[in-house]
């Protein structure tokens, strides 16, 4: 009898909810819509944000040097990155021969950005002489923004990569003068030559070449949070739903739990005391219709996001912890904070602000894109931080046991503050 | 033995201090009697209501409905009664058949016997034909049938009605009202708060006047009024010769004191009807003419008036 009383209450409660129109747009339409403007906005149904491709002029003038490996042309290994599998989607390469050539491409707004690798550009990387310099010239239209400064950041890279391979080498050619001739022989402390010097260089340089091409290239997510090239694409939408998805959620638990108190005004939980129904059982079934509420909400914003923007949320298993996951936290978020407050009004008031600041905090606004930083750092002090780093892998690709420590630490927010929100609820009408 | 009584119940909000809503209220109804609370705004009807139905814990005393106490004993006490609320306690926006089941299911109904008693609750308050309609499409009246229909779901011994006709139609009041007679006659023991004299008066087998928290008066219609005596209070005021006419009423048939106080004559008559007529007739003869009158029946506004100083609607 006691759990036909608490199903009863939940699905009153579910039912009153999903029959509220303005519900229905703050839970379901307004995740939707915003997910649908960023996804739009941010490359429509692709499975990715759609930045267009740069068209790049391309003049190699480097004219290598020989090593004990063989010939090498840094200037040759920068053109084969800009070539790469990897960057296809982003760079279309056309090579020219002479500096003059890709400058007119770029004026003429044939290509948005010109690489004119110098002749002595390997010369000078892999020189003993530490003021041996060289300089890789962009020449870019500045009507562009966003393509120029792509190349420019790959460019920079690569070139970053052969300084600090130049670098090494250095510091292991001092280090090993420091420590003085091989046991057992005499003679100064400085018995490495120049030569001695600019073959470790062109050894470590030619290594790094060989290197970079058995491993590829990872120059565009070498920063930041690393990110598996195994994973799948989560898709922008994915990412933005994600967000909205929690966020909603957590306002759509709080208009739920809020009911509690409008019930109290309204007359109709005083009059539910007066049943022959505990106020255990009466307040179980409030917190149980929260949860249904939310759960109900996340699932149907998860199939819409599948069939409206074809996100693939990712396996079954991790997708449907994650979604009980989440709904729980909503619930238990939401009772904790509506059981402080007194009246309707505060309680929406107060509820909302703080679920804006936790969204703030915990990135809802970004989806649940991977950011680096200060800020990964302080989401991670929100239980929605929490939940968007798991949906973040789900969507990603990943399975059950990789978002075992997100799920940890949500469920263990849903569990406090369910349990201090229900403790303080039933000391309340007691 | 009564089959609510209630005992020396005292109820102070935030003690020790806090407002003391009700102080030292005794009384016991019978079953099968319609007892009527009365009493103005703030008198503590709806506090003692609430202490009865388990709302409230009382801070002292106790009550006992079919010999369960409402402190130690609440679970059998709500099976037995039926709570209507002052104001519209229902989910507007359910249907009425939704609430009913619902508030069926909140006291132990189930599956064929419940969807049978959601029937014939929806025909006893003339809804069956628009059950299905939210509740919030409803007018003030039809709403306020639906909150009486939730109480009578279970078939309680015992009904409360918490002032059901507060900011209705006549129509509406007039059926419920009967409708509340009618469980009267089907066995059911009532207990009905309200401010209005005329429907306590009506409805009432017994009454019980509250002013700040405490009962001041007890008994049938009869015996409450017998405490103003049975005269009726004429006042009047008349155009010239107040002097002569306080000399020659006094000796009129049927008439019993005769006071003046600003202008006015208040005259204590055995039967207003009849004496009526003296009194113009005489006025006209010592050359006066009644300029304003009024006849007020002992009654239990005059009760009220005549315990606290106050009237009933202050």
């Amino acid at each position: 009898m006691i759990v036909r009383k608490i199903i009863a209450i939940a699905l009153k409660d579910v039912t009153s909810t999903y029959r509220n129109v303005t519900a229905l747009v703050m839970m379901l339409a307004a995740p939707l819509a915003l997910a649908a403007l960023l996804g739009l906005a941010f490359g429509g149904n692709d499975s990715g944000y759609s930045v267009p491709i740069t068209r790049v002029a391309f003049v190699n003038q480097d004219e290598g040097r020989d090593s004990t490996r063989g010939p090498i042309a840094l200037g040759t290994l920068l053109c084969d990155i800009l070539h790469s599998p990897d960057l296809k989607n982003l760079l279309a390469i056309t090579v020219f021969t002479s500096p003059a050539d890709a400058r007119a491409s770029v004026d003429k707004g044939k290509a948005a950005v010109a690489v004119v690798i110098p002749p002595d550009f390997t010369a000078s990387i892999t020189s003993p002489d530490p003021s041996a310099t060289s300089s890789i010239i962009l020449y870019a239209d500045p009507t562009q923004t966003l393509g120029p400064a792509i190349v420019r950041g790959i460019t920079q890279e690569v070139a970053d990569a052969f300084n600090g391979s130049r670098a090494v080498s250095a510091v292991m050619l001092h280090l090993a003068a420091d420590a003085g001739p091989p046991p057992g022989q005499n003679g100064p402390n400085s018995n490495v030559t120049t030569e001695d010097m600019e073959k470790i260089i062109l050894q470590t340089t030619s290594a790094y070449i060989q290197a970079t091409q058995e491993e590829g290239f990872s120059g565009t997510t070498a920063r930041g949070p690393q990110v598996d090239h195994q994973a799948k694409d989560p898709g922008i939408e994915g990412l933005v739903l994600s967000g909205m998805m929690v966020f909603f959620m957590f306002i759509g638990g709080a208009n739920i739990a809020r009911s509690i108190i409008d019930e109290d005004a309204q007359g109709t939980l005083p009059r539910l005391f007066t049943t022959p129904t505990r106020r255990s059982v009466i307040l179980g079934g409030k917190m149980v219709s929260v949860f249904l509420t939310v759960l109900t909400q996340a699932i149907i914003l998860l199939l819409a996001g599948g069939l409206l923007f074809g996100i693939d949320w990712g396996g079954v298993v991790p997708v449907a912890l994650l979604t009980l996951n989440t709904a729980l936290v909503s619930a238990g978020l939401a009772v904790f904070l509506v059981s402080l407050m007194k009246t309707p009004a505060q309680a929406g008031a107060i509820t909302s602000g703080v679920f804006v600041t936790l969204a703030l905090l915990g990135g809802n606004f970004v989806g649940s894109m991977p950011i680096g930083g200060l800020f990964s750092t302080i989401r991670r002090l929100t239980p929605n931080g929490w939940l968007l780093e798991g949906w973040d892998k789900v969507l990603r690709g990943a399975e059950a046991h990789d978002i075992l420590l997100q799920l940890s630490v949500a469920m263990a927010f849903a569990a406090v503050t369910f349990v201090a929100g229900s403790l303080i609820f039933r000391r309340r009408f007691s | 033995m009564g089959f609510i009584e209630a005992d020396n119940l005292r109820k102070q909000f935030d003690p020790p201090r806090g407002v003391i809503a009700v102080d030292g209220v005794s009384f016991a109804i019978e079953a099968g009697e319609i007892y009527s609370l009365l009493g103005p705004n703030g008198a503590g009807k709806t506090t003692v209501i609430s202490i009865l139905s388990c709302l409230l814990r009382p801070t002292e005393g106790d009550a006992r409905v079919g010999g369960n106490s409402v402190v130690h004993q609440a679970a059998a006490v709500k099976s037995l009664i039926g709570m209507v609320p002052q104001d519209i306690a229902l989910y507007m926006d359910l249907s009425a058949r939704e609430n009913l089941v619902f508030w069926g299911k909140m006291y132990g109904m189930v599956g064929a016997e419940l969807n049978r008693r959601v029937d014939e609750v929806l025909e006893l308050i003339d809804l069956k034909d628009r059950q299905r309609e939210r509740v919030d499409k409803y007018s003030g009246g039809m709403k306020r049938r639906v909150n009486i229909g939730v109480a009578l779901l279970h078939r309680p011994q015992a009904l409360y009605l918490d002032e059901p006709t507060v900011g209705i139609d006549p129509q509406s009041r007039r059926a419920i009202l009967d409708a509340i007679l009618e469980f009267r006659n089907q066995g059911m023991t009532i207990l009905y708060t309200t401010h209005y004299m005329a429907e306590a008066q009506e409805l009432s087998d017994r009454i019980g006047i509250m002013d700040h928290g405490r009962m001041i008066a007890e008994g049938t219609h009869e015996e409450l009024v017998r405490i103003v005596g049975e005269d009726a209070h004429v006042q009047l005021s008349v155009d010239r010769n107040l002097e002569a006419l306080m000399n020659v009423w006094p000796t009129l048939d049927g008439v019993g004191t005769v006071s003046a106080e600003n202008g006015k004559i208040t005259l204590l008559v055995h039967d207003a009807t009849s004496t009526l007529p003296y009194l113009f007739e005489t006025a006209q003869r010592e050359g006066a003419r009644i300029t304003e009158i009024s006849v007020m029946e002992p009654n239990l506004e005059m009760v009220f008036l005549h315990l606290t100083g106050r009237a009933l609607r202050d």
